[in-house]
């Protein structure tokens, strides 16, 4: 199932890089899935995606597709911010604990609080997706 | 350790704004603010200048244009070295890591006398273009980055949750800001010596939120020169030291966030570093007389505050707001004024920090002296307290 995309009237202020490794990481989330990897022998999770487990160092991974939901354990708004992202300033960003097990830093829309329900929404910006969180529409179980 | 430790000599600038606009006739040039503080420091340890083995330079900021600074100091300062001359950059700890080399290079032998020393100057870089580049060092630049991440706004993060899991006010949050200024304006190297108010710390402009103003590190520059040596050296000076009695270290292998959830305000990289420390040192927290936190925001020093165990955990804000931790309280953090107040030249802000343990365990502290200081802990950090790096100094009469 898709993940909601929001549509971006610019493009991205810093834009990531793509690797040949994680290609597949950006090319999932523009069709709309948040992915990551996991070791093989390990079963452990990562974030960002690698091409070996951390935890362990075995290069044996598999790409996972995460529910992209989670909860919110921090967040603030910048408003000091980098010259690049002035244009979208004051900005939301927080940290989101996975149900996966995984943290992640992103985006967040709207105002949650903390340890609230999320999920992912991608971002379509003009040239490329990047990804985000906000207030869950469904409670989880 | 193999052989201990000591800082004999010490010099420091005002912190503030030193650098000159571009386009100012006249230009502030590191080597002339720096080189005068070498020598006052010098003259301070008496002991002569062939004794200098080694120099460890806090790394200059990019805006520094003469590079490969330390050697070129060599140069200005005829200083011919046995033991090492190099540059060291460990993002926030820089300052302490220059430190740490020099107390290295002593304790192997390499050389009887070092100095720590650094300048960095920053303060005509525009806040948004700087922070174009340390978007850049805190957090990946593929992940983090892409979402404008600046340093400070981690720790604001920090600040979110600490509320959330103890309860704490804000207003006491924000009193470290105050009791940091009541500091500094007793601190004649301070950048700010103006008192400030709860009030006003309470409804300053917003910054990274919840944070304000006068709860972030302003930008400005500064300079240090620390000179360290064998405590057999400062035996023959004859002078008052500092005598270097423990030391702790640890870094805990993530770069900003850990993906594995963990409890992030617990600081446990500074827990480690601190117990490392105190073990090293044979002594407990309640033991000191006074600790000089690295901390750029006020949630940052009531998190460093409860991690070296000079404050229970959950507790930090509210015994700021109580007065435990101002001067004349059971335990005096930031007696400088702190990266707040006295100031946040960050490249040096480790040497500044050392500067401070040392006028106040070499009883020059003044008006903000802790009365009979004889044991002092220095910390700092890099990321989100990703790592810390922390000193437990000594007074030797």
């Amino acid at each position: 199932m898709s993940l909601p995309f929001i549509d971006m009237a610019s493009a991205r202020p810093w834009p990531p890089r793509t690797s040949a490794f994680s290609k597949p990481f950006w090319d999932a989330l523009r069709e709309g899935r948040l992915t990551t990897t996991r070791g093989r022998t390990s079963g452990r999770l990562t974030f960002p995606p690698k091409p070996f487990c951390p935890h362990t160092w075995e290069r044996e991974i598999e790409w996972v597709e995460l529910s992209g939901r989670g909860k919110l354990y921090a967040q603030t708004v910048i408003h000091a911010a980098p010259a690049a992202f002035i244009g979208e300033a004051p900005i939301r960003n927080g940290i989101v604990d996975l149900e996966e097990g995984v943290r992640v830093a992103a985006r967040i829309l709207g105002e949650p609080a903390v340890d609230a329900s999320v999920e992912c929404v991608v971002l379509r910006y003009t040239d490329g997706p990047l990804f985000a969180f906000r207030a869950a529409l469904t409670q989880p179980l | 350790m193999t052989r201990r430790v000591a800082i004999i000599g010490a010099a420091a600038s005002p912190t503030g704004k030193l650098q000159t606009p571009p386009d100012a006739p006249l230009q502030t040039l590191e080597h002339e603010i720096l080189a005068p503080l070498v020598i006052q420091a010098m003259a301070i340890a008496g002991v002569p200048r062939e004794e200098i083995g080694a120099l460890v330079l806090a790394m200059c900021r990019p805006y520094t244009l003469q590079k490969y600074f330390a050697t070129f100091m060599a140069n200005y300062l005829r200083l011919p070295l046995k033991g090492c001359i190099m540059e060291v950059l460990g993002n926030g700890m820089t300052g302490g890591m220059a430190f740490d080399q020099a107390i290295n290079t002593v304790a192997l032998g390499h050389a009887d006398v070092a100095l720590a020393l650094g300048i960095n100057m920053e303060s005509q870089a525009a806040s948004p273009e700087h922070a174009m580049s340390t978007m850049r060092a805190t957090g990946d630049v593929d992940f983090h980055t892409i979402f404008g991440f600046t340093p400070i706004a981690w720790y604001a993060m920090d600040a979110v949750r600490y509320m959330h899991d103890f309860g704490a006010a804000r207003a006491q949050l924000a009193s470290v800001a105050v009791k940091n200024r009541r500091h500094a304006c007793l601190n004649p190297i301070a950048q700010f010596r103006k008192p400030l108010s709860l009030e006003e710390v309470l409804s300053a402009r917003p910054i990274v939120e919840p944070l304000g103003l006068f709860e972030v590190p302003p930008r400005g520059d500064g300079a240090v020169c620390l000179v360290v040596c064998a405590e057999e050296v400062a035996k023959a000076a004859g002078t008052p030291y500092a005598l270097v009695r423990g030391r702790g270290f640890f870094h805990d292998g993530t770069h900003q966030i850990s993906d594995v959830p963990n409890d992030m305000i617990a600081f446990a990289a500074a827990q480690r570093a601190a117990a490392a420390a105190y073990g090293a040192a044979a002594i407990g927290p309640g033991d000191l007389d006074l600790a000089e936190l690295y901390a750029p925001c006020t949630i940052v020093e009531v998190l460093a505050s409860e991690a070296l165990g000079l404050t229970p955990r959950g507790r930090g804000a509210a015994e700021a707001q109580a007065g435990a931790t101002s001067l004349g309280g059971r335990i005096p953090i930031c007696t400088s004024g702190g990266c707040l107040s006295r100031g946040h030249p960050a490249y040096v802000t480790g040497l500044l920090t050392i500067y401070e343990l040392w006028e106040q365990l070499t009883h020059r502290a003044g008006e903000r002296q802790v009365a009979n200081a004889c044991l002092g802990a220095g910390s700092c950090e890099l990321g989100n307290y990703n790592a810390a790096l922390i000193h437990i100094l000594e007074a030797v009469a």
